[in-house]
């Protein structure tokens, strides 16, 4: 058996991981957790919300374990189920996951006209917006690969200065726990609809899974999730009570969007500002650049299958990038900007994506069980212990979640309402429908079409020049 | 199941045709890498050197440390050489394993697709 000469380690995977969930809308959520929950108690909701998250990082373990592969999450929907449900949930879960940035672009360009306005705010918003989607887009163009050490260097800078703003205000101002003790918010109910939105302080961390085939060891990926998770769970605790305990009443009232950076004013005045304005944006342009990077292969791989129009399959003449699939999503991810940029709702997607992880967790709990039960002898490197306890554990708990998300009402701060969360599954449920109705409706006629395509090619194998192309599946 | 002749067969068109393709030559001008295909089921390795885009060399055994490995059945390999299957197709389905990143694997899926965009 050979090995790859550059085989990634697991430093590697554990910042990649953690550098796709580092997102600037994170900070947003863990002010939202605390909004939910009593501020400086709202650690106990982000470490539950890591907890389960930890149940999913093993159930994803073990399908890596039994199929490394960067088609990851597809095929294990295809192994569980079959293609059809394959194909609709991974498009679900590209398209609603790649919106995500509408959130993230209308976040870092408040973070932008925060420092200086030159136009007027909704212009330079749209300007700034569009500089970020669009540089990332360039560097997905040209091929532009962050190198593995300078990954490495830029998550954990951004670890260790989120921790030291962290402790830094922790321990300047104090956390006084009694009156958030007897507050009436701090409740169990309340901790736990709070850790539903909490969950999407970790979205992003499994799309470390396609980097199996870059290890030696599969089991590298399950460790560096686990690991990953425990990392972010305690960042988020320290960083989410900072942010409460370091925003005066009046800011968090004003329902602000960039909540980090009046943190950085409160705590060391400008260079604050400049250093939680830097992060911020190494933090977008890292996490959507994966997001990016990830999702422009998976249209790319659609599109060579015949499940999406073969012009997403069209790559760089030069750069050998797949062109037509990132202009895709760069024009969608515009798309969504624009109606944040119209509406302001930007919470509607954090807590959007937060329900979507957990609808895409329960599904991988399920296809764990499923797939023991179809390959009970399959070879996996690792298995979830105690049988089918912690899957089944997993996806009862992100089920309750999602619903749970699904049935409250997201409220400012002050306590204004600004929409209800009912919204979300109707928004989610309509885009399930439309994948459902594309992956019966369409994706047949694409596959008829290469069906005849191939059946009208002569094979080119001496003594096989029977016709057709040997699909999938064929012997 | 395609014997080690068989494959090596493939393997001599296949390297003519991307050779010749200035297409693909061009697009994969800064590419180099050393490539083992691994026939799971007759145990055969083969070993591809491509060196600025252009195919040098090909034998089969395991020479050096790969950049990438391809791991299929003896099947599946001569059909690929021979542009007779769509590897992402087969790749989706979980039935060609491939060790690289994410780049090079899109890189070798792009010398069928150019080759033989019909497939």
């Amino acid at each position: 058996m050979t090995t790859l000469r550059k085989v990634l380690k697991l430093r590697t995977v554990i910042s990649t991981s953690v550098g796709m969930a580092l997102a600037t809308s994170c900070y947003l959520a863990g002010l939202q957790v605390a909004t939910i929950v009593v501020g400086e108690l709202a650690w106990i909701s982000v470490l539950v919300a890591g907890l389960f998250c930890l149940l999913s990082a093993m159930c994803l373990s073990e399908l890596t374990s039994l199929y490394p592969s960067a088609a990851a999450i597809k095929l294990y929907i295809q192994n569980a189920f079959n293609e059809r449900i394959a194909i609709t949930i991974g498009m679900f879960y590209v398209v609603l996951g790649i919106s995500m940035v509408g959130a993230e672009s209308y976040i870092l360009s408040s973070v932008m006209i925060n420092a200086h306005i030159f136009i007027s705010p909704m212009v330079d918003r749209i300007v700034w917006s569009s500089i970020f989607i669009l540089f990332v887009a360039f560097l997905n163009y040209r091929g532009v690969k962050i190198a593995g050490l300078a990954e490495d260097i830029m998550t954990f800078s951004k670890i260790g200065l989120l921790a030291f703003v962290s402790i830094y205000a922790i321990s300047t101002i104090g956390i006084d726990f009694s009156p958030a003790l007897a507050s009436p918010n701090f409740t169990l109910p309340k901790i736990i609809q709070a850790a539903g939105v909490g969950v999407f302080l970790f979205v992003g961390f499994e799309w470390v899974t396609p980097l199996a085939e870059e290890t030696t060891d599969y089991r590298l990926i399950g460790k560096g999730m686990l690991i990953t998770v425990g990392i972010l769970s305690i960042l988020y605790s320290l960083f989410t009570v900072a942010l409460w305990i370091g925003l005066t009443p009046e800011q968090r009232l004003s329902g602000t969007a960039i909540p980090h950076i009046l943190l950085g004013r409160n705590l060391f005045g400008t260079p604050g500002v400049v250093l939680l304005m830097f992060m911020s944006a190494l933090a977008s342009v890292t996490s959507f650049n994966a997001g990016v990077l990830n999702t422009s292969r998976f249209t790319y791989a659609m599109a060579r299958d015949n499940v999406l129009p073969k012009m997403f399959s069209n790559l760089h003449p030069d750069y050998a990038t797949p062109w037509a699939a990132i202009l895709g999503l760069t024009i969608f991810s515009l798309l969504v900007s624009v109606v944040i940029f119209i509406t302001g709702q930007y919470l509607f997607i954090i807590l959007m994506a937060a329900a979507l992880e957990c609808f895409i967790y329960v599904v991988m709990a399920i296809c764990v069980l499923r797939l023991r039960k179809k390959y009970p002898d399959k070879p996996r490197d690792f298995k979830v212990p105690f049988g089918p306890v912690i899957p089944v554990i997993t996806a009862v708990v992100f089920l309750g979640l999602m619903f749970g998300i699904f049935m409250d009402v997201t409220k400012d701060y002050a306590g204004r309402v600004l929409f209800a969360n009912y919204w979300l599954a109707v928004v989610m449920a309509g885009f399930l429908v439309l994948c459902t109705l594309y992956s019966m409706l369409i994706v047949p006629v694409f596959k008829k079409k290469a069906a005849e395509r191939s059946a009208t090619r002569q094979r080119r194998r001496p003594g096989r020049e029977d016709k057709g192309v040997r699909a999938a599946g064929s012997k | 199941m395609a014997t080690k002749e068989d494959i090596l067969e493939a393997l001599a068109d296949y390297q003519v045709q991307c050779n010749n393709n200035t297409r693909l030559r061009r697009m994969q001008r800064d590419w180099s890498k050393l490539i083992h295909f691994l026939a799971e089921d007759t145990g055969d390795y083969f070993t591809m050197d491509v060196v600025k885009g252009e195919i040098v060399s090909y034998e089969a055994v395991a020479k050096g440390a790969p950049d990438i490995i391809v791991t299929t059945v003896s099947e599946n390999l001569c059909d690929m050489f021979w542009g007779d299957l769509n590897p992402s197709q087969k790749y989706l389905a979980g039935e060609i394993k491939v060790k690289a990143s994410q780049e090079d694997i899109i890189r070798l899926d792009a010398i069928t697709m150019i080759i033989w965009p019909d497939v």
